[in-house]
């Protein structure tokens, strides 16, 4: 069965025909391109699929596309405004957060959500909110250095 | 290019792929489009552990429309091996796992292969399987491969056909017979510590699965494109089992999402390049749900190790019987290098006069073990680090002196006969120890609660207990003697250089180092240098031997350093000439050719490709430069079959220490790592910053590792390949306090005299755990997985402390 | 995933219908945390699934506009729609108020990411003995109003599970909301749950224990996750910290809560483990609530929402 449906997605408008079984994430990556939401379990659990939908962070492998209608979508391609990194992206940068990179887009989404709703938080609710997202590489603490550096600063992260 | 950095080599410059990596740019396997016409493959796996294969009926598969082509291992009756050719690509005519690779289905879509895979039926006959290494070493059980007399192997292994055991490697040193080390050094011994010590499969678990696209192309040209870690070493699997001539084969890796060797060697690549090779013309993919990924890829292999150790009144260890019956799985050939390496290496970073060491690789019917971080150190070590700690409490040591006094120093001559490089352990434990505040020193080891909550100045919690723990490790790469490394390095007009290398980019940082280290060799700013390697590819890039064994800053280091060295030479010559002076008088500075003699300089741009022109342009000199260098060790010797003995096992070893503070709540068992302190001694850290990161996630990856295995019943099927039930660390369980020492004792041969870490990170972390348990409970555990309830029963046998009877149930 | 067929009824009508289709297994469509993974592995084969969140109430998280039920005044239930999100619930000032409990279960569960998908209809639904929110609302006495083609009912929680992820809905029923009265001013509840792993994990035991002022004294309420086919009571416990909640009290109302599980073997811990878990996390939580007492704190600090 199919459906079309209209993601917005990092501020554009995509209009696409889905198959009703297939996931936000399959659609993403397989019909828009957009390959920064990655496949680690589909399964809910490692969180490398993680994009922000109508302001939460969710992962992709866990919504049906048919269901995503209408959403307001942000994806690590959206991060970064008129050529400038994000605060973010800067700081996973300077901190050496990144290795093999594949749990890197789930991070910084999970990430931005966590500081839009608390932008100043304690080092227990940072790992807190990326215990579903697992990284094999980085032990986390490098990670976990970046937001608490971008979140000590005075302006809100939006 | 505003920022310039001039000689990086020991600078922590940041990262070149980090750019990538946090905008979403960064492309893997199962990024790359291929277009409508893509294939997709899903593989048929074995349920069963162990059975002969009567039928297999692929025609119900066929018949569901978009279905392309079913593959099995009739069709390609081919088998490959690095070392020991004992694998069929998909199973022949017997499968030896869950999981096993049985058919392949090719079709137009996921959907649609993954129901034709449920369509295809086989019929097995059971046969009686064998799980326990040790068991399947005995001589009356059932035979996994009965046909291992005939296999092809390379000249260092030493299968043992009409029997289960794939490789054993024999060490042999000082007053010991194949009975065991001789009576009278046992009677020297003022202790003795003897026990066995276990530890399950555990999987890789790569935040990227195995993912891999094939396209056999109508005039035999065939393309791979996977998330490898080896692109030549597939390459050479590929071309000896199918028979496809070298050149005519094509592999592509971009970004790594992970390997930790698990991507080192073949998997299932193989099996889509047979797929591929039924739909000709048309690119299939094939990538590994997470469930595969856990049983159908590779593992880390089990180990049952008996240790027996003694040492005299001063604490000088004498003697060591040591053997390893590592659970290889079903298929051995990766496998077997690593119980050998296990062999030459078994007495682990130790000064033992009289070792006798047995190392077996046994076949048993679970998922395949393969290379994994440490590649058999961290499996010795589990227990070794045990005994020696119960050894030092024995003879009333406190075990950093312990270890101070008996660890392998340069110069020693070890255990395979071979003297020790450059090393210094003393540092790195002197290092630990101080970092996480050990006891006193001199004191005798003492393991009860009170005392470790003496020694604490913060008292942990009410129903909590805490313990110190250390552990010393040691490997080599293990690698066959020749394992070469190349590159090229060559500008562009801006001076800008790309440097070309067939190493792979895993996450460990190898590309950046290279960058760093080309910029030092040449003389030009680190900002100029792209390392030309995403992706490797086998048609373009330069010949790298693998991405493993921590070698690539060594190894492919010096041949970068050679190709940059060999471009700079030529530069130098070509403006010595110009100027007719001598080449050395003149230097590359910020990139800019110096003579320390006249002073004039030239600048890189332009000349490095269009030359010099002559007086009133009569002529030009020079030329497009590049460079090319290339780095094999060529003193590596065999080893005496009987004793393991020779002048020169391994290349070099990387040795460090780590010592850890854990907290167990005595209500629950569970166990937090508070703290972890490490030190290595990397010869040269090219990048300290990086040498760090390596050591923060080493320490994580090695204590989750301590409360992994892969579970299985009775008839082999897995009771736990996904995340719902295979718990790696979170950023919860992680330890907060990760604190690294970075020691350097130059390296003879490595590029400013450095030597990988990338495996060594790991290796001592679940041992360091043990002993900080036992220190914090006074309970010993010899067998992994580590857990709360494991620890909770073993703290209170008699149940939950009450001041009422429970109920009878 | 092999195929199914996605639908968005308008209304309750359209629902039910499709839900009751002959020769088709359709499925409730929530969350999907738990739909998606056990389509993937088989466990679930759905020709359909039927997407509720949109239908009336759903959503709604309120304590206005009920109609009387249970004999609260209005206002003094609490509704909790069954298409809410356990984060939803987690972080709603609402039912931290005076339902903190279910706002500790629900954050207690899966990890950010699944929290903010999974609606409490869902965790319900799946009938887990493991589910997080139902201890919580085990002891708060709550019950689900339950909408359906035959008509509209209420179920008291602990009647809703009949056996291993099996629950007491009729074919084409679903749960539409929550109705939870306001327990009286000075209860205190908590849920403590033990798992494998520190968060991210599913329960080996999980503990509901709230103490309602009554009388003078205190009447207690105490539930118990993944050690039975159910979630279920404790009465016996209950019964024990009602005469008094000393500490020999506590230990006897520990034991007594042993008494009443049976738990399995299973990949995640072995059944004696978790009868001995079942003691410890008991009286861990039994104590925590007196500890909350005597400090006056009715809503826990959560550090991590």
């Amino acid at each position: 069965m199919l459906h079309e449906i209209t993601l917005i997605i990092n501020g554009d408008a995509y209009t696409v025909a889905v198959q009703s079984h297939h996931t936000l994430l399959k659609v993403l990556r397989e019909q828009l391109g957009i390959t920064s939401p990655k496949v680690g379990c589909e399964n809910g659990e490692c969180g490398a699929c993680t994009v922000i939908i109508n302001g939460a962070a969710v992962n992709s492998c866990q919504v049906l596309a048919a269901e995503a209608d209408g959403a307001t979508i942000e994806t690590v391609e959206g991060l970064s405004k008129d050529g400038n990194l994000h605060p973010l992206q800067t700081a996973f940068i300077e901190h050496n957060a990144v290795q093999c990179g594949f749990c890197t887009p789930g991070m910084l989404m999970s990430a931005k959500a966590l500081l839009n709703h608390n932008p100043h938080p304690t080092e227990d609710e940072i790992r807190h909110a990326l215990v579903g997202n697992l990284c094999r590489c980085t032990g986390y603490t490098r990670i976990v250095a970046a937001i608490q550096d971008v979140s000590s600063d005075s302006q809100i992260v939006g | 290019m505003t920022q310039q950095t001039s000689n990086p080599v020991g600078k922590s410059v940041p990262r070149v792929d980090a750019f990538e990596k946090v905008t979403g740019a960064a492309k893997y396997v199962d990024d790359m489009a291929f277009g409508p016409g893509l294939l997709y493959g899903k593989i048929v796996h074995s349920p069963v552990a162990h059975a002969l294969i009567k039928k297999i009926d692929t025609s119900k598969a066929l018949a569901l429309p978009g279905v392309k082509a079913v593959v099995t291992g009739q069709d390609n009756p081919t088998r490959l091996g690095l070392y020991l050719k004992d694998r069929f690509i998909f199973a022949y005519d017997r499968v030896r796992y869950v999981g096993e690779s049985v058919a392949g289905v090719v079709a137009v879509s996921e959907e649609i292969a993954e129901a034709a895979a449920k369509l295809v039926e086989v019929e097995y006959e059971l046969l009686e399987p064998v799980f326990d290494p040790y068991k399947g070493a005995q001589p009356d059980a059932p035979l996994i491969h009965p046909d291992l007399g005939k296999y092809e192997v390379v000249n260092f292994i030493f299968p043992e056909p009409g029997t289960n055991i794939s490789e054993h490697f024999k060490l042999r040193k000082g007053d010991v017979s194949d009975a065991g080390v001789s009576d009278a050094v046992w009677a020297q011994c003022a202790a003795i510590v003897e026990d066995t010590y276990t530890l399950p499969q555990i999987q890789h678990a790569p935040i990227e699965t195995h993912v891999a696209v094939a396209r056999w192309d109508l005039d035999g040209q065939m393309t791979l494109w996977a998330a490898s870690q080896s692109p030549f070493a597939q390459r050479d699997l590929l071309s000896n089992s199918i028979g496809v001539p070298h050149g005519n084969i094509r592999v592509i890796s971009p970004y790594v999402g992970g390997g930790f060797g698990g991507k080192a060697g073949i998997s299932i690549e193989a099996n889509v390049v047979l797929m591929a090779k039924a739909v000709k013309g048309h690119p299939v993919k094939v990538r590994m749900t997470r469930e595969e990924e856990f049983i159908a890829t590779n593992v880390r292999q089990s180990l049952v190790g008996t240790y027996k150790i003694g040492c005299d009144a001063d604490g000088n260890l004498l003697a060591m019987e040591v053997a390893y019956y590592f659970g290889g799985g079903a298929y051995n050939d990766y496998g077997v290098n690593i119980s050998r390496a296990a062999g030459y290496s078994c007495t682990g970073p130790y000064d033992v006069p009289h070792v006798k060491g047995d190392s077996y690789c046994v076949y048993t019917n679970h998922p395949i073990g393969s290379a994994m971080r440490g590649f058999g150190m961290p499996e010795i070590h589990w227990g070794l680090e045990q005994v020696m700690d119960k050894l030092a409490e024995k003879i009333g040591m406190d075990v950093a002196d312990f270890k101070r006094r008996n660890c392998v120093r340069t110069g020693d001559t070890i255990l395979t006969g071979m003297t020790m490089p450059q090393v210094d352990l003393i540092t790195c434990i002197d290092k630990v120890t101080q970092a996480i505040g050990w006891s006193r020193r001199g004191e005798a080891f003492r393991a009860s609660p009170q005392d470790s909550i003496k020694r604490d100045k913060e008292m942990p919690r009410p129903g909590k207990v805490r313990g110190k723990g250390l552990a010393i490790m040691w490997k080599a790469p293990a690698m066959p003697p020749n394992p070469g490394s190349s590159a090229i390095v060559r500008f562009n007009e801006d001076a800008t250089v790309n440097v070309y290398v067939g190493g792979q980019e895993i996450g460990q940082g190898a590309f950046t180092v290279m960058a760093q280290m080309a910029a030092e060799a040449l003389g030009v700013p680190y900002e100029w240098v792209r390392v030309s390697a995403n992706p490797v590819d086998t048609k373009y890039s330069p010949y790298e031997w693998q991405t493993v064994a921590s070698r690539l800053t060594w190894s492919m280091g010096n041949a970068v350093k050679a190709a940059a060295e060999d471009a700079r030479g030529k530069i130098l010559d070509i403006v010595a000439q110009y100027w007719d002076e001598d080449p050395a008088d003149l230097d590359i500075k910020n990139g800019v050719v110096v003579s320390y003699k006249s002073e004039r300089e030239q600048p890189l741009q332009k000349m490095v490709v269009y030359g010099l022109p002559n007086e009133n342009f009569e002529g030009w000199q020079g030329g497009p430069i590049v460079g090319s260098g290339k780095f094999m060790p060529t003193y590596v010797t065999g080893l005496d079959p009987e004793t393991g003995q020779g002048a020169r096992a391994v290349v070099h070893y990387t040795v460090g220490a780590q010592a850890v503070e854990v907290e167990v709540d005595t209500e629950t068992g569970q166990l937090d790592v508070l703290r972890v302190a490490s030190a290595y001694d990397v010869g040269k850290a090219i990048n300290p910053d990086l040498v760090m990161t390596q050591i923060e996630g080493g320490a994580v990856h090695g204590m989750s590792s301590a409360f992994e295995g892969l579970r299985f019943d009775d008839k082999g099927r897995p009771l736990n390949g996904s995340f719902v039930d295979y718990k790696i660390a979170t950023a919860l369980d992680a330890p907060r306090e990760i604190h690294g020492d970075i020691v350097e004792t130059p390296l003879e041969d490595g590029p400013w005299g450095a030597r990988g870490v990338g495996e060594h990170v790991m290796v001592p972390t679940a041992p360091a755990i043990a002993n900080a348990l036992y220190a914090a409970t006074g309970v010993r555990f010899n067998n992994l997985p580590l857990s709360a309830e494991k620890i909770f029963m073993a703290l209170h046998p008699e149940g939950p402390e009450l001041s009422c009877e429970l109920p009878g149930r | 995933m092999q195929p199914f067929d996605y639908y968005k009824p308008k209304n309750f009508d359209e629902a039910f219908k499709l839900l009751t289709l002959p020769d088709k297994l359709m499925y409730p469509l929530a969350g999907a945390t738990d739909l998606i993974p056990h389509t993937r592995d088989g466990a679930w084969k759905p020709d359909g699934v039927v997407d509720i969140k949109g239908l009336p109430g759903l959503r709604d998280l309120t304590v206005e506009g009920l109609e009387p039920c249970c004999g609260c005044a209005p206002g003094e239930c609490l509704y909790v729609g069954a298409a809410v999100r356990m984060n939803e619930i987690a972080g709603s000032p609402l039912v931290r108020s005076h339902w903190d409990v279910l706002a500790q279960a629900a954050a207690a569960m899966g990890n950010e990411q699944v929290r903010n998908r999974a609606t409490i209809g869902g965790n319900l639904g799946t009938a887990s003995p493991a589910a997080d929110s139902a201890p919580a609302l085990f002891v708060l006495d709550a019950s689900l109003l339950i909408k359906g083609p035959t008509g509209d009912r209420s179920l008291p929680v602990e009647r809703f599970f009949i056996g291993p992820k099996r629950n007491a809905l009729k074919k084409g029923e679903i749960i539409v909301g929550i109705l939870i009265p306001k327990p009286p001013a000075g209860a205190i509840g908590v849920y403590e749950k033990l798992s494998r792993r520190k968060a991210g994990d599913l329960s080996i035991v999980s503990v509901a224990v709230m103490a309602q002022p009554h009388n003078g004294g205190y009447r207690w309420h105490m539930a118990l996750g993944a050690v039975a086919p159910t979630p279920i009571h404790a009465p016996q416990a209950e019964a024990i910290l009602n005469e008094s909640h000393d500490d020999a009290h506590i230990d006897e109302a520990a034991a007594a809560a042993y008494g009443c599980c049976c738990p399995i073997d299973d990949v995640r811990a072995s059944a004696e483990y978790r009868q001995m878990m079942v003691v410890n996390i008991t009286r861990r939580a039994i104590r925590r609530v007196l500890t909350l007492q005597r400090s006056n704190v009715e809503t826990l600090e959560r550090s991590h929402i």
